[in-house]
């Protein structure tokens, strides 16, 4: 299957907005259908989408948290990306565990980084981080500890010894790292 | 008296357990495989366990889920072992210095007798950093009374 | 150290600095991912050579360290150097039995600069 029949086959069973990514298809799904576009892609005989790849999520500042997960077709060879957006306070998604069990490592993961629950998952415990560990390190409102704590060595100007106000390149504005 | 001979043992006997955790453990493997430097040195890699090691080499990047499990690897060992700290990793986060999950250097947990730079430090820099803790040891053994 | 390696002249063990070409400009210590280069330096004035000249200002480095402990090798600061004061030498063996002895100040930066190879390597 091309990309562009791919692609308008994606839309066809999902009925949303379908873009092209690189040659995959990614689907921006809302919340409520989620679960069931995720469920057709699976059985449809013409996508049958059965291989779960992975699932993440990104902090899109103003836009909330964007969860992304792919999924691949053994047989067909061909593959989408679903993308759905949640709220950055209490952001909540159905879990994908009934549809594709291999998601479940992915969601807690994704649960622990970025604080999006999985409506339905077995077990949402911590995966990767230590023991009482606080906060959501993938969110871009998470302060890095060491680079508040370190005073930057090129905040001096030439020729002085001090400090002067000149901020890292390429890091957030703002009083503090991790502040936008 | 006990004191000294078992320090006097360590020097010509350093067995060393291998706690590596990233791509520092590469290069320990590379300065392991020339053994007859390695013995030069009275060091023999690979102790199958903690306990039959008197030697910790951690090279690698420690994290803080993952620094518990060093610290036991520490207390199971013999009183009175070394620990080499191999890489900027281990010495102090190295470039994950200011990550969440990264332990910023393992002497937050155990004291450390050697540290080596590099990221990766070369293998010789292993044996480099072996000698010093032969030079240490011996130290050790003057200073004892 | 008690072991004898012969190493490419080009192999990448430390990073050396020679002083007389630092002009303090702190570009090293503001790209480097680590922070881990530290530069104090304060400015002089120089007086008028000639009848109208003006007096000159110049910068006069104070300290120039790097943390051997923390640097990740990864040569951006030789890169970025506008001066070329910053160069790999191949001395990788230094081990210390003290984390703050892994933090190098510009004389032993100076007596790394004695390895580092003369001329460029010739290519084809």
């Amino acid at each position: 299957m091309t990309p562009d029949a791919l692609l308008h086959l994606v839309n066809e069973i999902t009925g949303a907005t379908t873009a092209d990514s690189f040659g995959t298809p990614t689907v921006d799904l809302a919340v409520d259908a989620w679960l069931t576009s995720a469920a057709a892609l699976r059985d449809d005989p013409r996508t049958d989408m059965d291989y779960f790849d992975w699932l993440s999520a990104y902090d899109d500042g103003d836009a909330g948290l964007a969860v992304v997960a792919r999924v691949w077709s053994v047989a067909l060879r061909h593959g989408s990306v679903l993308r759905a957006r949640v709220s950055r306070d209490g952001g909540a998604l159905p879990s994908l565990t009934g549809v594709w069990a291999g998601a479940a490592w992915h969601e807690r993961e994704t649960h622990e980084m970025f604080g999006i629950e999985f409506e339905g998952h077995p077990d949402l415990a911590p995966l990767l981080l230590s023991e009482g560990f606080n906060g959501h390190p993938l969110r871009k409102e998470f302060g890095l500890a060491s680079r508040a704590a370190k005073e930057w060595p090129g905040a001096k100007e030439p020729g002085e010894s001090v400090a002067g106000r000149k901020r890292p390149l390429g890091l957030p504005s703002g009083d503090r790292w991790g502040t936008t | 008296m006990a004191d000294v001979t078992i320090e006097w043992g360590h020097t010509f006997h350093l067995r060393v357990l291998d706690v590596g955790l990233a791509c520092c453990a590469v290069e320990f493997a590379a300065a392991a495989a020339r053994g007859a430097d390695m013995a030069a040195l009275g060091a023999r890699p690979f102790a199958p366990e903690p306990r039959e090691a008197n030697v910790m080499v951690i090279s690698g990047t420690v994290t803080d889920k993952l620094a518990p499990h060093v610290k036991r690897l520490y207390d199971e060992m013999p009183a009175g072992s070394y620990v080499m700290s191999f890489g900027s990793c281990a010495n102090c986060g190295g470039p994950y210095w200011d990550s969440y999950s990264v332990t910023k250097g393992v002497d937050q947990m155990i004291p450390v007798d050697v540290y080596v730079p590099g990221c990766p430090p070369r293998p010789e820099a292993l044996l480099g950093g072996l000698a010093l803790l032969n030079d240490r040891i011996a130290a050790d053994l003057r200073a004892a009374p | 150290m008690g072991h004898d390696v012969t190493l490419p002249e080009r192999s990448r063990g430390v990073i050396a600095l020679r002083e007389e070409s630092c002009t303090s400009c702190m570009v090293c210590a503001r790209e480097c991912p680590d922070w881990c280069i530290y530069i104090d330096s304060h400015k002089e004035t120089e007086p008028a050579t000639a009848e109208g000249a003006r007096p000159r200002t110049r910068h006069v480095l104070d300290r120039f360290a790097i943390d051997y402990a923390l640097c990740m090798y990864c040569g951006i600061c030789i890169e970025v150097c506008p001066w070329d004061a910053l160069f790999w030498s191949p001395e990788y063996d230094h081990p210390s039995t003290d984390v703050l002895g892994l933090t190098h100040e510009r004389d032993t930066l100076g007596v790394w600069m004695r390895s580092v190879p003369s001329r460029p390597t010739q290519t084809g």
